[in-house]
């Protein structure tokens, strides 16, 4: 998939992932690699870009072995951005799924 | 690529970025070796699977870039007309302090020229009577005169490049400081 699409909107992902429950970089990585076909360090940009912003906040918590793991948790602004951007997305890619589906089809239709 | 590798590549990388940040971003990629080592991962393979260094330390930097639009962006949606306090900040100080000190500066800078002028013109003077003959007695003198003369114009010349330079230069962001406290405000970072 075209590196340029899939970035604006892996954003979202990282949020929507967070809605779940606060985690850690490595876990999240993991979750996000597993699902989108990305690099696992794509995570750890977008994760500082979001905390940045506000729509994220960190946290150190201790782990069962090794050092205490840095959590990341959803605040309300991003909540909030998580929620109007998804029913963007879904709309518009609906929208985009209209036009791809139906471009054959389409054509016949309006002669 | 082993850890060690992938995060000095990682921070050479980065170049620019302060170096808080570059330590931040070090120490949560660094986290990420220790949570898969723990995981019973090789060094190897968790480097392989977090991507070139290069392309990720690029996607950090675009991540700054994002911040510094937004921040500029956030300033232009806050922007709710001229500051009232702002302009009459920039009247106020340009008449008692603003104005006045740049005509001093630019006295001193004409006071200078008018000094290189006169020492160019004492020292045409006395090499004019040298050749002519004029001067007889206390020769060696007069060429040493003529000589610290010449060193204190070339002393001039310098000066009077460097500070007309930096006039222009201070002068300009003196002016662009200047129009944004009157447009903005005072107070902006």
């Amino acid at each position: 998939m075209n590196s340029q699409i899939k970035k604006g909107i892996l954003d979202l992902c990282v949020l929507a992932l967070l809605e779940k429950g606060d985690s850690y970089g490595y876990d999240l990585a993991g979750s996000l690699a597993r699902k989108v076909e990305v690099a696992d360090g794509t995570v750890y940009p977008i994760l500082r870009k979001l905390a940045s912003e506000g729509v994220v906040s960190t946290y150190l918590q201790e782990s069962q072995n090794g050092p205490p793991r840095k959590y990341y948790h959803l605040t309300d602004s991003g909540r909030k951005k998580l929620d109007s951007e998804r029913d963007e997305w879904i709309k518009f890619c609906g929208e985009v799924n209209a036009i791809l589906e139906r471009g054959e089809t389409g054509g016949k239709a309006d002669e | 690529m082993n850890k060690t590798e992938y995060l000095n590549r990682l921070s050479n990388e980065l170049g620019h970025m302060p170096y808080g940040d570059v330590k931040d971003i070090i120490q949560s990629i660094e986290e990420h070796f220790d949570e898969g080592l723990g995981e019973g991962r090789s060094e190897e393979e968790i480097a392989e699977s977090l991507g070139d260094p290069k392309e990720l330390a690029m996607e950090f930097k675009d991540g700054v870039k994002f911040n510094q639009i937004m921040k500029k962006r956030k300033r232009l949606k806050d922007y709710t007309g001229p500051d009232g306090r702002g302009r009459i900040f920039v009247i106020v100080f340009n008449a008692f302090v603003g104005i006045e000190l740049w005509l001093v500066l630019l006295a001193a800078i004409v006071a200078a020229f008018m000094f290189l002028a006169g020492d160019a013109g004492i020292i045409g003077v006395i090499v004019a009577s040298m050749i002519l003959g004029k001067i007889t007695e206390f020769l060696v003198p007069f060429i040493f005169l003529v000589l610290t003369l010449i060193c204190v114009a070339v002393f001039l010349v310098v000066l009077l490049f460097l500070g007309i330079k930096y006039y222009i230069k201070g002068l300009k962001s003196y002016i662009r400081w200047n129009k944004n406290v009157w447009n903005y405000g005072l107070g902006e970072d």
